[in-house]
C-alpha cells in the first residue's frame, strides 16, 4: 500500500472507532463515574506513551528546535481553550446539562482530534509501523471520549444515532491533519523537527489539561495513576516490539 | 578541583560524588523567595515538582532504554510498586515531619524517600562512569551536579510550602542525593558486578518518579490550582527539564 493511504487508512480507522463508544449507552443507561474515570486515565497513559515514544524519537534532533515545537502545541491547546472557553470545562456533568454545555463539548473534542491527527501524521513519518501504532492508541482513546461526548450529548437531548455521528464528526480533523502532517512536513526542510516537539507538546498538554484531572475527580487515585502508568507502560513496551 | 587529582582514584570518586550531592542543596535557593503558602501556591510548587519530576523521568528512561529496554521497563514496574508499598506503609502511621503532620507530612516523607533512592542509581552511573577514567571526571562531576540542582528544586517544591524552612529543604535535599558518593564508590571498584544492574536501578527510579507524580502530587494539584494553569506549569516544567539535560 502507498504510505499516504496507510496515513488515510488507520486515521480513518481512528476516527470511525468512536461510534464504539456511544453503544454502551443505547439501553439510556450511564457508565457509572468511575468507569469513565479509568477510560480517561487509560486515555492519558495512551497520550503520555505516544508522547513518550516521538520524544525518543526527538532525541536525534536539534533540541533547541524541538522544544520550540512542544512550546508551540502547548500554546495552542491552551490558546483554543482559552479561546473557546472551554479551559476549565467540567466534563463530568452527564445529567442536566443545556445545549451550550453540548457545543462546548464538541468543541473540545474536535480539537483533541486536530491534535491527535498531527501526532499520528509525525510518528507515520518516522516509520509506519509506529505510525500504525499511534493511529491505533489514538483508535482506543476515541472510544471512550465518544462515551463521555455521547452521554453529553443525550444530556442535551440528542438521538442517540446523532450523537454516534457526531463522534465520527468531531475526529475528522484528525483524519485530515494526519494526512496533511505526513505529506506537508517532509516537503519543508527544518519543519520535522518542530512538528515532532509540537505533537508531544500538544499531546502532554492535552492529557495534562482535561483527561488526568477528570479523571481524579472520577474515581480512586491510586487506580487512577496505576490505570495510566499500565497504559504508558503498554504504549512503550509495543513500540519496542514493532519498532 | 585541581586539588583532588592527588589523591587515590577511589577518595576522588567520593569526593567528586559529594559535591554533586552538596549542589542537590542549591535548589533549595529560589523559595527563599517564596513567602506565602496559599493552597495555590502549594498546588503551583507542586505542578513544578511534576514536571521536574516527569522530565528527569524521560532522560533517565531514554537513558535505561541505551543500556536494556526490558531491564528498564522491569525497573520501573518494581519503582511503581515500590511508591505502593510506601503509600500503604505510612497510611497506617501518623506521621510527623517537621511541624507538619497528617497528609502533608506523608507526602514530604514519600517524596524525600523516593528522590533519595533515585539517587542510588545515579551513584551507580556516577562510580560506573568514573571507572571508564579519570580524565572526564570534572565533566562529568559538573554535568550531574548541575542535573542535581532542579532535583533539589523539586524536593524544596514538596517541602518548603509546608512550612520547611529553607535551609532544612536544602538539608533534605543534600540528605536526598548521598547515596551518589555511597554508590559511586562500590560501583567505581566493581564495575563490572554493578554495571549489569544499572538499567534495572535507572528503570526503578523513573518508575517511582512517575507514579509519585500521578498518585500524590498531581491529584492535588488539580485540587487546589486552576486546572490550565497547572497543566501549563506541569508541561512547560518538564519541556524545560528535558531541554536542560539535553544541553548537558
Amino acid at each position: 500500500m502507498e504510505p499516504i493511504l496507510v496515513v488515510l487508512v488507520f486515521s480513518g480507522l481512528a476516527a470511525v472507532a468512536a461510534p464504539l463508544g456511544v453503544l454502551p449507552l443505547r439501553r439510556r443507561a450511564i457508565p457509572p463515574l468511575a468507569w469513565i474515570g479509568w477510560a480517561n486515565a487509560l486515555a492519558a497513559g495512551f497520550m503520555f506513551g505516544a508522547a513518550f515514544v516521538i520524544a525518543e524519537a526527538a532525541l536525534g534532533h536539534d533540541p533547541a528546535w524541538v522544544a520550540f515545537g512542544a512550546i508551540l502545541g502547548i500554546g495552542l491547546v491552551f490558546g483554543t481553550h482559552y479561546v473557546s472557553g472551554t479551559a476549565e470545562l467540567d466534563l463530568n456533568q452527564l445529567a442536566d446539562s443545556g445545549p451550550v454545555y453540548g457545543y462546548q463539548v464538541l468543541i473540545v473534542s474536535g480539537l483533541h482530534g486536530a491534535a491527535e491527527g498531527v501526532a499520528i501524521g509525525v510518528a507515520m513519518l518516522e516509520s509506519l509501523p509506529f505510525g500504525i501504532l499511534v493511529a491505533l492508541a489514538m483508535a482506543a482513546h476515541n472510544v471512550p471520549e465518544a462515551t463521555v461526548l455521547g452521554a453529553v450529548l443525550r444530556g442535551t437531548g440528542l438521538r442517540l444515532s446523532h450523537a454516534a455521528a457526531l463522534s465520527v464528526a468531531t475526529n475528522i480533523g484528525q483524519v485530515l491533519l494526519a494526512i496533511v502532517t505526513f505529506a506537508v512536513v517532509p516537503s519543508i526542510p527544518g519543519l520535522y523537527p518542530l512538528a515532532l516537539g509540537f505533537a508531544i507538546g500538544a499531546l502532554v498538554y492535552l492529557a495534562m489539561s482535561e483527561l488526568l484531572p477528570q479523571a481524579y475527580e472520577q474515581a480512586g487515585k491510586v487506580s487512577i495513576a496505576l490505570v495510566t502508568s499500565v497504559a504508558m507502560g503498554f504504549v512503550v513496551i509495543i513500540h519496542g516490539f514493532v519498532g | 578541583m585541581i586539588a583532588l587529582s592527588g589523591l587515590p582514584p577511589v577518595v576522588q570518586v567520593f569526593l567528586y560524588g559529594m559535591i554533586t550531592a552538596l549542589a542537590t542543596g542549591l535548589g533549595a535557593i529560589p523559595f527563599a523567595f517564596v513567602r506565602s503558602v496559599s493552597p495555590r501556591v502549594m498546588a503551583y510548587a507542586n505542578a513544578v515538582a511534576s514536571g521536574l519530576m516527569l522530565g528527569a523521568s524521560f532522560g533517565l528512561l531514554a537513558e535505561g532504554a541505551q543500556f536494556g529496554r526490558w531491564q528498564t521497563i522491569i525497573g520501573a514496574n518494581l519503582g511503581v510498586l515500590f511508591v505502593l508499598f510506601l503509600q500503604k506503609a505510612l497510611a497506617d502511621h501518623e506521621i510527623e515531619f517537621g511541624r507538619a503532620t497528617g497528609a502533608g507530612a506523608r507526602q514530604m516523607l514519600m517524596i524525600v524517600l523516593v528522590m533519595t533512592v533515585h539517587s542510588i542509581a545515579e551513584g551507580v552511573a556516577i562510580g560506573s562512569a568514573f571507572a571508564g577514567g579519570m580524565t572526564l571526571a570534572f565533566v562529568i562531576t559538573a554535568a550531574i551536579a548541575v542535573h542535581n540542582i532542579p532535583e533539589g528544586l523539586a524536593i524544596s517544591a514538596v517541602l518548603r510550602p509546608r512550612g520547611t524552612s529553607v535551609a532544612s529543604c536544602a538539608g533534605w535535599s543534600v540528605f536526598s542525593s548521598l547515596p551518589q558518593p555511597l554508590m559511586a564508590v562500590p560501583a567505581y571498584l566493581f564495575v563490572e558486578a554493578f554495571a549489569p544492574s544499572l538499567p534495572y536501578g535507572i528503570g526503578f527510579a523513573a518508575g517511582a518518579m512517575v507514579f509519585m507524580v500521578l498518585v500524590e502530587l498531581l491529584p492535588e494539584a488539580y485540587d487546589r490550582g486552576h486546572r490550565p494553569v497547572t497543566a501549563l506549569i506541569v508541561s512547560v516544567t518538564a519541556v524545560a527539564m528535558v531541554l536542560f539535560q539535553q544541553y548537558l
